[in-house]
């Protein structure tokens, strides 16, 4: 490839035979441009040149606007003016800042002279590609605060009850994420709250609304009490007995669906969510499953594993819609194995996904821990995925009830 | 993978005839046909799916968004979509505000 590209400008009078037989003697590739299409003509077709060769005779405004569009689509050229006798003209480019050759055009002269200028043409175009950098550089800055500020959204510490486990995956795609878990205490200590959710689509707009659904779920749920926000709602479990923290978890879900679509349904963003309370004594579950992937409840005993099914829609879609509340038991040596889309939908590079079947064979034969439940998800996650790029945010909880619990109620539950 | 969107009026309905993937780097199409078709003002908009073998939550939220587009009397129907896609759609509950058929 040629170290130099100049533009011969077809302007009157062309070069003379010298000066032609010296740009045909260096390693250059000539380009003959008219200032018409250097002026108008389509940016894609314009060569990125180093120097734009021109008769004194040429009008230096005219140049000048075609060097300014030359610029903003791939770097400026040096302009290189030439003349035999017209000195004054060239001396009024020389005055716009354009560079000159006069004869003789002796090849030595003229290569030195047009390989300057492209050493100086690349120096622009090096200072425009370290301005662009520097651009990049600093989005990319505020996007590493964005990160730093949404990783604040995520427990610091998961608050473990005795006799049992929480193991947590969370990896996104990019620097900011729409996937989020919470895992903290309500009614006193008395019950614990496990949250997996996927704010849809994908960014910085979907990590905004990560923040904001979080905070509402969570404030409302530490929040409300026993009272109820809302009295409907309870249709699943008609003949159970109110189960403490089923409230403050109802609340919390019809709340942010509330605030969501009263406010923010212009913008299109929902969640989807997995929401439970757990009684630490007994294992028993109460969970509303808002349009999520179904959770698995992997029994220890081996049994087939048991899906959560949504109770209902993703949170921030419909407005005044109603979720009732779903009920699981976890025994010892269970484990509540909670995902987002990522898993299944991990895709390699031909496009596969994972899959459902493929993770439900993962997930065969009772879990020791649910560290090995998340490890051998996640293995099986990052070697599918291989060298193809993370398409979407994965998240995992496994909430594990090991047998060796000890304690009154579990001792009764395990006899049970 | 890429998607192709077609737009067109049949009647009092305008169709939208998607093709490829509805991910994240794709939806934005989507967006600004049905920002188009809202602008028809015909009482059905139908989204033909049929060709569309993979639907991300970003699709999700483009159909949540025609839905926030298109006039309060304005039917959506998503039609012809694949079982993961339809699959998609029922599970996050957007079947309760969108016609779900086959055909």
């Amino acid at each position: 490839m040629p170290s130099t590209t100049v533009i011969i400008l077809d302007e009157y009078p062309p070069p003379t035979p010298e000066l032609l037989d010296a740009l045909r003697l260096m390693d250059a590739e000539l380009v003959p441009r008219t200032l018409g299409e250097l002026l108008r003509g389509p940016l894609e077709v314009l060569p990125v040149a180093d120097v734009l060769l021109a008769p004194a005779e040429a009008d230096g405004e005219s140049i000048r606007s075609a060097v300014r569009r030359l610029r903003r689509w791939a770097g400026a050229p040096i302009v290189v003016v030439w003349t035999v006798t017209e000195f004054a003209a060239l001396q009024h480019h020389v005055r716009l800042g354009h560079d000159y050759l006069v004869p003789p055009f002796l090849p030595a002269l003229v290569g030195a002279r047009l390989h300057s200028c492209s050493e100086r043409a690349g120096l622009g175009r090096t200072l425009r590609e370290a301005d662009a950098r520097a651009e990049l550089m600093g989005y990319e800055k505020e996007l590493e605060i964005g990160r730093e500020i949404q990783a604040g959204f995520l427990p610091e510490s998961l608050p473990v009850p005795t006799g049992w486990e929480i193991d947590v995956r969370f990896r996104p795609a990019r620097q900011v994420a729409g996937d989020f878990y919470d895992v903290f205490e309500m009614s006193r200590g008395r019950r614990l709250a496990v949250v997996v959710a996927d704010v849809c689509d994908k960014g910085v707009g979907a990590a905004l609304f990560m923040a904001l659904i979080r905070s509402l779920l969570r404030h409302t749920a530490e929040n409300s009490g026993l009272q109820h926000l809302m009295a409907a709602g309870r249709t699943g479990g008609s003949r159970r007995t109110p189960v403490v923290g089923a409230t403050p978890l109802l609340n919390a879900v019809t709340a942010t669906n509330g605030y969501l679509t009263r406010n923010h349904l212009r913008q299109g963003y929902f969640a989807t969510l997995f929401f439970g309370v757990l009684d630490p004594l007994t294992g028993s579950l109460v969970y509303i499953n808002g349009g999520h992937n179904p959770p698995l409840l992997l029994s220890g005993s081996g049994d087939v594993p048991v899906p959560l099914d949504v109770t209902g829609p993703a949170v921030g879609v419909l407005p005044d819609c109603v979720y009732t509340l779903g009920y699981a038991q976890l025994n010892p040596g269970d484990t509540l194995f909670v995902f987002t889309d990522g898993v299944p939908e991990a895709r390699c590079s031909d496009g596969t996904f994972l899959g459902d079947e493929r993770m439900l064979e993962l997930l065969g034969g009772p879990p020791a821990s649910g560290k090995d439940v998340v490890d051998r998800i996640d293995l099986a996650v990052r070697e599918h995925t291989g060298s193809a790029e993370q398409h979407d945010d994965v998240t995992m909880l496994a909430l594990h009830r090991p047998r060796a619990a000890r304690g009154p109620h579990a001792d009764r539950m395990a006899a049970a | 993978m890429p998607l192709s969107v077609t737009l067109s009026i049949e009647g009092d309905t305008t169709v939208i005839e998607l093709e490829g993937e509805l991910d994240a780097k794709t939806a934005p199409d989507f967006h600004q046909t049905i920002e188009k078709a809202a602008g028809h003002g015909t009482s059905t908009v139908e989204i033909r799916m049929a060709g569309v073998g993979y639907m991300a939550s970003a699709g999700l939220r483009s159909l949540v968004f025609a839905q926030q587009k298109v006039a309060d009397h304005v039917t959506i129907k998503v039609v012809g979509a694949i079982e993961p896609v339809s699959r998609t759609i029922r599970t996050a509950g957007l079947d309760r505000s969108i016609q779900l058929s086959d055909d």
